[in-house]
C-alpha cells in the first residue's frame, strides 16, 4: 500500500513539474501582453500631435532633481498645433493629473472615463522666451542672479518689470535663466497656480502671484486597433516610444529570412538527401553527422562573429541583409538537415525498391518518388526552422544597425534591423514607454511565430501519410 | 541454339538495367552535387575553426595563456587593459548553474510524467505545448528576466540589482526545460518495453520499476540530454545580455550584475567605442574557447546518445 502511495505522490509531483513549467511561461507571456497595454494611450497622445520628453530641474541644495515634461515635437496641422502648443513648451497637467513624467500623461489619457474619443483639459506652459520673456544671468555679490530684461506681455501683466531680479519661484531658489523657467513649470504643477514669485526690485523684496499657464482642451482618440495597426505599419522614430514603429524591423526580418531560406533550404535538403539516400555508413558519414550535430550547438553569438568576419568583412557584403541572411543560414542549416533527414527516413523502403526495380536510377528514384512523398514533412521542418530564425537576435547583433534603422530596406546591400533586435534595443532603454513598446513587439512576434507553427502543424496533419508497412 | 545464349548462369545478382548515357551522367552529377552539399558542414566547421584560430592568434601570442584563463580582471577597453576571463567564466558558471538547477529537475520530471504517467490524450496536448515553449525567442525570455522577474524578486530581496545573474539564470532555466524534457522523454520512450515488463513481473510497482530499472537503463541518454542543456546554457546570449548586466565582477555574485562569456562578446561587438584589432582578437579568443567547449560537449553527448541507441534500438 505504502509503495503504491509513494508512486502516486511521485506521479503528482512529476505532473506538477509539467504544469508549473507551462504555467510559468504562460503567466510571463500574459503579463507581457498586459504591459503592452499603454500602447493605445501612447498612440492616442502621439496622434493628437505631441511627443513628450522627460527633463529634470536642478534645485540648489536639494539632493533629488525634480522632473518635468516638455513637448519635444508638435506635428504640423494636428489638434495640438491648432490649440497653440509648440515645441519646447512644458506639459503641466493633463486631465487634472500633474505630469511629472511622460508615462503620467499616457496613464491619464488611458484612465480617463469615456468612450473611444475623450476630450481632456490640458495645462501647459509656453517655452521660456514666450512665458517669461528675455532674461539675463548676472554674477552679483558672489552669486548668480537672474534679471528680467524684457518681460513678456503676460509677465508684465503679473507685475514683473524690466530690471527685476528673480530670487525664487514657488519657493525654489532661482540660479539660472533656464532654471527659472523650469522652476516655474514645476511650481505650477506641484503648488498650483498662481505661482508665488519673489523678486528684488531696487533693493526691496516683493512677492508677486502669477498664473503663467495656458489651458485648453485636446481630443484623444483611444483606439486599440488603430494603435496596433499604426505600430505595425509606421517607420520607427527612435527617440519617442509613442512614435515607435515596427515596420522596418518587420520587413527586415522577412527579407533576412528569405535570403536565409534561398541559401539554407537547397543546401540543407541536398545534404540530407546525400546523407540519407547516397552515403554509405563510413567514417566520413559519421564525421559529417557529428559535425552537423555540433553546428546546431554552436552558441549563436559565436555564429555572429563568423557572420561579421566572413560574410560582412571577407566577402565584402557589409552589415547588410545579404550578410544577415547568410549568417542565419549557417545557424539554420543543421536544423534543416536534421529535419529533412527525418522526413526522408519516414518514406518506406518499399517505395525506393519499387522504383529501382522498375529501372529508375537512384537520382530518378529520389527525384520522382522519395522527395515528393517526403515533401510535406520537409516543409513542416523547414517552417519550424524559419520560426527559429525569425526569433534569433544574437548572431545579428553584430550585423544590424538595430536602433537607428528608420527606413524600409530596399535591397540586399542595405543595412537592416529585425524584430528581435528591435525588442532588444527597446528593452534596454530606460526611458518611460519603451518597455511597453518592447512588450507590444513581443506580442506581435509571438503571435506571428504561433501562426507559423500552427501552419506547420496544419500542413503536417493535412499531408501526413500513414504508411502501412 | 542461339536462344540459349541468354540463359548462361551468372553469379552476379546485381540488377542489370540498361541505363542511357544521359541518365547515367545525370546520376553522377546529382551524386556529386548532393555529396558537395552534404560535406558542406565539414567545410563550414573547418572554416570556423580556422577563422577563430587565425583571429585569436595575435591576442594569444601577446597575452600569456595563464593570464588569459586565470586573470581576475576583465577590462579590455580601459587603461591599463587587462584580459583575465575568470570573471566571465565565473559569471557563465553562475548563470549556467542556476539555469540547470531549475531545468534539470523540472525537465526530467516532465519527461518522466510524459513518458510514463500521462494518458495518451494528455500527452498529445502537453508535448506540443512544451515544444512550443522551445520556440519562444530568447530575446523574449530576456525581456521576461529584465522586466518581470527581476522586479518581482526585488520585492522580496530589495538588495537585488537591476541587472543580476539570478533572474537571468532562473529564466534561462525555464527556457531550457523543454529541451531537457523533450530529449529525456525520447530516451525514456526508447527504453524497451521488456525492461518494464520484467520489473513488473518481479513485483515492482510502476514507481519502483521506473527508479530501479528504467532510469538506470536510460541514465546515459539522460546524461546526454543534460550535456546538451549545459551547452545551451553556456552559449545562451540574449537573456544574459539583457538581464545579467555588463559588469565583470570577481568573485561573481548572483545578486549583482555579471558579465558572461557570451555577453562579453556582445558587449564589445555592440559597444560605442570602435574596437581595435587587438580587442577583436580577444573576442575571437573567447569565441574559440566557447566553440571548443561546446564542440567537446556536443560530441560527447552525441557519442553517448549513440551508444544508448545502439544498446536499445
Amino acid at each position: 500500500m505504502r509503495r503504491k502511495a509513494i508512486g502516486r505522490v511521485f506521479a503528482g509531483v512529476a505532473g506538477a513539474a509539467v504544469g508549473v513549467s507551462l504555467l510559468a511561461v504562460a503567466l510571463l507571456i500574459l503579463i507581457t501582453a498586459f504591459q503592452a497595454g499603454p500602447l493605445t494611450s501612447m498612440r492616442a497622445v502621439a496622434e493628437a500631435g505631441i511627443s513628450l520628453s522627460l527633463r529634470s530641474l536642478e534645485v540648489p541644495g536639494a539632493r533629488e532633481a525634480l522632473t518635468y515634461v516638455t513637448i519635444a515635437q508638435v506635428v504640423a496641422g494636428s489638434p495640438a498645433a491648432a490649440l497653440g502648443l509648440s515645441r519646447g513648451d512644458a506639459l503641466v497637467a493633463l486631465a487634472g493629473t500633474g505630469v511629472d513624467r511622460p508615462s503620467r500623461a499616457w496613464e491619464a489619457v488611458g484612465r480617463a472615463p469615456g468612450g473611444r474619443a475623450v476630450t481632456l483639459p490640458v495645462v501647459w506652459l509656453p517655452r521660456a522666451e514666450v512665458a517669461l520673456g528675455g532674461l539675463r544671468a548676472e554674477w552679483r555679490n558672489g552669486e548668480a542672479q537672474v534679471v528680467m530684461v524684457s518681460p513678456s506681455a503676460a509677465a508684465r501683466e503679473a507685475g514683473l518689470q524690466p530690471g527685476d531680479v528673480l530670487l525664487a519661484i514657488g519657493g525654489i531658489p532661482v540660479s539660472g535663466t533656464r532654471q527659472a523657467w523650469e522652476a516655474l513649470v514645476v511650481a505650477a504643477r506641484t503648488q498650483g497656480v498662481p505661482v508665488e514669485i519673489t523678486v528684488e526690485r531696487e533693493g526691496e523684496r516683493l512677492t508677486l502671484f502669477w498664473d503663467p499657464t495656458r489651458t485648453g482642451e485636446l481630443t484623444f482618440v483611444r483606439d486599440p486597433l488603430r494603435a496596433w495597426w499604426s505600430f505595425l505599419t509606421t517607420l520607427n522614430e527612435p527617440r519617442y516610444p509613442e512614435r515607435a514603429g515596427l515596420l522596418p524591423a518587420f520587413l527586415g526580418s522577412v527579407y533576412v529570412v528569405l535570403v536565409m531560406a534561398a541559401v539554407a533550404l537547397p543546401l540543407g535538403i541536398a545534404g540530407a538527401v546525400y546523407l540519407e539516400e547516397y552515403a554509405s555508413q563510413n567514417a566520413l558519414t559519421r564525421a559529417i553527422e557529428i559535425l552537423v550535430a555540433n553546428l546546431a550547438g554552436i552558441p549563436s553569438a559565436v555564429v555572429g562573429i563568423i557572420g561579421l568576419e566572413v560574410f560582412a568583412r571577407a566577402l565584402g557584403a557589409g552589415r547588410s541583409i545579404l550578410a544577415g541572411g547568410l549568417t542565419l543560414a549557417v545557424l539554420i542549416l543543421p536544423i534543416v538537415i536534421v529535419a529533412s533527414r527525418e522526413a526522408l527516413r519516414s518514406v518506406p523502403k518499399t517505395i525506393r525498391e519499387a522504383a529501382l526495380a522498375l529501372g529508375a536510377t537512384r537520382w530518378e528514384t529520389v527525384r520522382h518518388h522519395v522527395l515528393p512523398y517526403a515533401f510535406p514533412a520537409i516543409l513542416t521542418g523547414t517552417i519550424l526552422s524559419f520560426s527559429r530564425a525569425l526569433g534569433e537576435a544574437a548572431p545579428l547583433l553584430f550585423l544590424g544597425a538595430f536602433l537607428y534603422v528608420t527606413y524600409v530596406p530596399q535591397g540586399l546591400r542595405d543595412s537592416f534591423t529585425v524584430v528581435p533586435l528591435q525588442i532588444f534595443a527597446w528593452a534596454t532603454r530606460p526611458q518611460d514607454g519603451f518597455a511597453a513598446v518592447a512588450a507590444a513587439a513581443i506580442v506581435v512576434l509571438l503571435s506571428f511565430l504561433l501562426l507559423l507553427n500552427a501552419g506547420a502543424i496544419l500542413l503536417r496533419n493535412r499531408y501526413q501519410r500513414r504508411w502501412s508497412e | 541454339m542461339q536462344g540459349c545464349k541468354g540463359l548462361s548462369v551468372t553469379t552476379d545478382l546485381r540488377p542489370r538495367v540498361r541505363v542511357s548515357r544521359g541518365r547515367r551522367r545525370r546520376e553522377g552529377l546529382a551524386r556529386a552535387v548532393l555529396a558537395l552539399a552534404g560535406s558542406l558542414s565539414i567545410g563550414i566547421t573547418l572554416l570556423i575553426v580556422a577563422l577563430f584560430v587565425h583571429g585569436s592568434l595575435p591576442f594569444l601570442r601577446t597575452v600569456p595563456l595563464g593570464e588569459f584563463l586565470l586573470g581576475t580582471r576583465w577590462a579590455p577597453i580601459h587603461e591599463p587593459a587587462s584580459y583575465g576571463i575568470l570573471p566571465l567564466v565565473g559569471a557563465t558558471l553562475v548563470t549556467t548553474g542556476i539555469a540547470l538547477a531549475v531545468a534539470v529537475p523540472l525537465g526530467l520530471l516532465a519527461a518522466v510524467f510524459l513518458s510514463t504517467y500521462a494518458p495518451p490524450s494528455l500527452r498529445r496536448v502537453l508535448k506540443p505545448a512544451l515544444e512550443l515553449l522551445a520556440g519562444i525567442p530568447t530575446v523574449v525570455y530576456g525581456f521576461f528576466a529584465l522586466r518581470l522577474v527581476t522586479p518581482f524578486l526585488q520585492r522580496f530581496f530589495p538588495s537585488l540589482g537591476f541587472w543580476n545573474g539570478l533572474s537571468a539564470g532562473l529564466v534561462m532555466g525555464i527556457m531550457i526545460i523543454p529541451y531537457m524534457a523533450s530529449l529525456s522523454e525520447d530516451v525514456l520512450y526508447a527504453v524497451p518495453r521488456s525492461l518494464w515488463e520484467g520489473a513488473y513481473a518481479l513485483g515492482a510497482t510502476r514507481f519502483e520499476a521506473l527508479v530501479r530499472v528504467v532510469l538506470p537503463a536510460a541514465v546515459s541518454g539522460i546524461g546526454a540530454a543534460f550535456i546538451l542543456a549545459l551547452t545551451r546554457a553556456v552559449g545562451e546570449t540574449m537573456i544574459v545580455a539583457l538581464a545579467a548586466g555588463r559588469t565583470p565582477t570577481w568573485p561573481p555574485d548572483p545578486t549583482q550584475p555579471l558579465l558572461t562569456l557570451t555577453a562579453a562578446i556582445v558587449n564589445i561587438a555592440t559597444g560605442d567605442h570602435e574596437a581595435t584589432a587587438f580587442i577583436w582578437s580577444a573576442v575571437f579568443s573567447i569565441g574559440l574557447l566557447l566553440f571548443l567547449t561546446t564542440l567537446a560537449l556536443n560530441t560527447l553527448s552525441y557519442l553517448v546518445i549513440r551508444r544508448f541507441r545502439e544498446r536499445y534500438a
